[in-house]
């Protein structure tokens, strides 16, 4: 089935990134961390033999409202491991590093992120829409998205916000 | 020296050979190809955010239009995540029914990717056949829940109705005619010459490079990795039986319709060991109808036919899940296609397609 990253690991890691945060009494301790220490500590679980981390499992945002979470679940293929890390953005502006850096295979998903969730990744090799129209503005997955009103100008289909009296 | 300039052609999205409605922006130099850009979204219907809206057994039918040829293995995995989430025990009967109707749903999509794969390479006739025998497994679907693509058959907690004798029957009348619908295949398909000199040697993904793209299913099992969630994570009854993963070499077009035409084997076989041991009981656990999984998140992997399909749903308590992300196999393996493609002439770009086995409704979500 795959086990989790056991507690002394994330000590050690604790170390050497003070801005990780974890609750130790619970099964499976998901890994906190600021926006600064995600790519030091991304390439360390990934590069680093006692971890070697080689599958990005899953990767996603969650909308809190009040933040933005992104999700990284990742998995080792030769140890049979899993280790989630969170990290919390800005809603307003959220910007992370581009995890291509590390595992080129999550291009197409943090270009869906970037489209669906409007997060912003620094460092990615093509950052364009994905799935939404290219001159589309909203971000459907956010909690608070209205759907924009199609509507064709001179044979172009352009995309407008509701009006709010209606 | 003749100078050549390059220029960009489209392929689809209204194409035959693109499976669905995939644009692949082709930079060709001369019949060259230089690079190959998928653009997608065009079925895109924001499922993940449609099942916001939705409660927990409302969201299950929306999986079906996901791999809407391989139905089964999308309720399997969400339904999974939900068990996972609320801790909720399935009985072992079901998960008997359960992994038959995946392997058959197995079978039945491997079909849908030699026929179609045959047709791009020139022979309708091929199509016909793969269709022929995929219809024997859409009718043991209408058998067992009415439905033959969409099934909605597995639910939350176990199945929809309990399998009947016939289903088990026809089932087994249908297992003891695969080897020799493997045979015709083979002396149709994999002897065939022209088969073989297009499919050989072309759009080779090496080990390092599919684990790079994160490739996962028969694509990165072609490239010679050993990579099947089934054997991993053991789930359900996968543990108990005996079955083999089939490992290509050299990562071609070859390894990959070779890899399809043996797992159809192991399939079958896994088929007949649930058959032989199928047990009494009940067919589903107990739910509560309205259903509201604690707080908290939940990440289940399942091996779709097309690569590791997962589920991560987080709960607010509440009877409708707060966010539902979907990692789609096709949507990820399709990033390999640049690779593929560079380097092969214009006509191999279409064995690359339907090699990579991309379905449009899991991709574009």
């Amino acid at each position: 089935m795959g086990t989790y990253l056991e507690l002394h690991y994330l000590e050690e890691l604790k170390r050497d990134f003070p801005t990780i945060e974890f609750a130790a009494e619970q099964a499976e301790p998901h890994i906190y961390v600021s926006e600064e220490e995600l790519l030091p500590l991304m390439r360390r679980l990934r590069e680093n033999p006692v971890f070697s981390f080689d599958r990005m499992g899953n990767i996603t945002a969650v909308d809190y409202r009040e933040y933005i979470e992104m999700v990284y679940m990742l998995y080792s293929r030769g140890f049979d491991k899993w280790v989630t890390v969170k990290c919390r953005l800005d809603r307003e502006k959220p910007v992370a590093e581009s995890m291509t850096q590390v595992w080129p295979g999550t291009e197409f998903e943090e270009r869906e992120i970037y489209d669906l969730m409007g997060v912003e990744f620094l460092h990615h090799p093509d950052l364009r829409r994905i799935l939404m129209p290219d001159n589309y503005t909203a971000h459907p997955l956010r909690k608070d998205f209205v759907p924009l009103q199609p509507k064709i100008e001179g044979g172009v289909l352009t995309w407008h916000r509701q009006k709010s009296s209606s | 020296m003749a100078q050549t300039e390059k220029f960009v052609l489209n392929m689809g999205p209204q194409h035959p050979s693109t499976h669905g409605v995939l644009q692949v922006q082709v930079e060709l130099d001369g019949e060259n190809i230089v690079g190959a850009k998928p653009v997608m979204g065009y079925l895109h219907r924001g499922i993940e955010k449609l099942m916001e809206s939705r409660t927990y057994q409302q969201c299950v039918p929306f999986t079906d239009r996901l791999d809407y040829v391989s139905a089964m293995n999308n309720n399997l995995g969400f339904c999974m995540a939900v068990e996972k989430l609320a801790g909720i025990e399935v009985p072992e009967r079901a998960w008997y029914i359960r992994t038959i109707c995946c392997e058959l749903n197995r079978i039945a999509s491997h079909h849908v990717f030699i026929g179609s794969l045959t047709n791009d390479l020139g022979s309708a006739t091929g199509m016909i056949y793969a269709f022929r025998d995929r219809e024997k497994i859409l009718d043991l679907f209408n058998i067992i829940c009415g439905a033959r693509m969409t099934c909605h058959y597995i639910r939350i907690g176990g199945v929809a109705a309990d399998a009947q004798d016939e289903f088990f029957q026809k089932t087994e009348e249908f297992i003891n005619y695969v080897p020799e619908m493997l045979d015709e295949y083979n002396r149709l398909f994999t002897g065939n010459e022209i088969f073989q000199r297009r499919m050989q040697g072309t759009s080779i993904i090496s080990r390092e490079d599919a684990l790079r793209f994160g490739m996962s299913g028969p694509n990165i099992r072609a490239s010679g990795l050993s990579y099947d969630i089934r054997k991993l994570d053991k789930y359900g009854i996968y543990g108990k039986l005996d079955f083999e993963v089939p490992i290509g070499e050299n990562g071609d077009n070859w390894d990959r319709y070779l890899i399809r035409i043996r797992e159809i084997e192991e399939s079958a076989r896994i088929i007949r060991q649930c058959l032989d041991n199928m047990p009494g009981g009940a067919f589903k656990g107990k739910v509560p109808k309205v259903l509201k999984p604690p707080k908290g998140d939940a990440y289940q992997r399942v091996e779709n036919t097309r690569g590791e399909l997962g589920f991560y749903i987080v709960s607010d308590g509440t009877a409708k899940p707060y966010r539902v992300h979907i990692r789609r196999p096709s949507f990820i393996n399709l990033q390999a296609l640049d690779h593929m493609c560079r380097g092969m002439v214009l006509a191999d770009s279409v064995t690359a397609f339907a090699t990579i086995d991309p379905l449009m409704g899991e991709v574009d979500c």
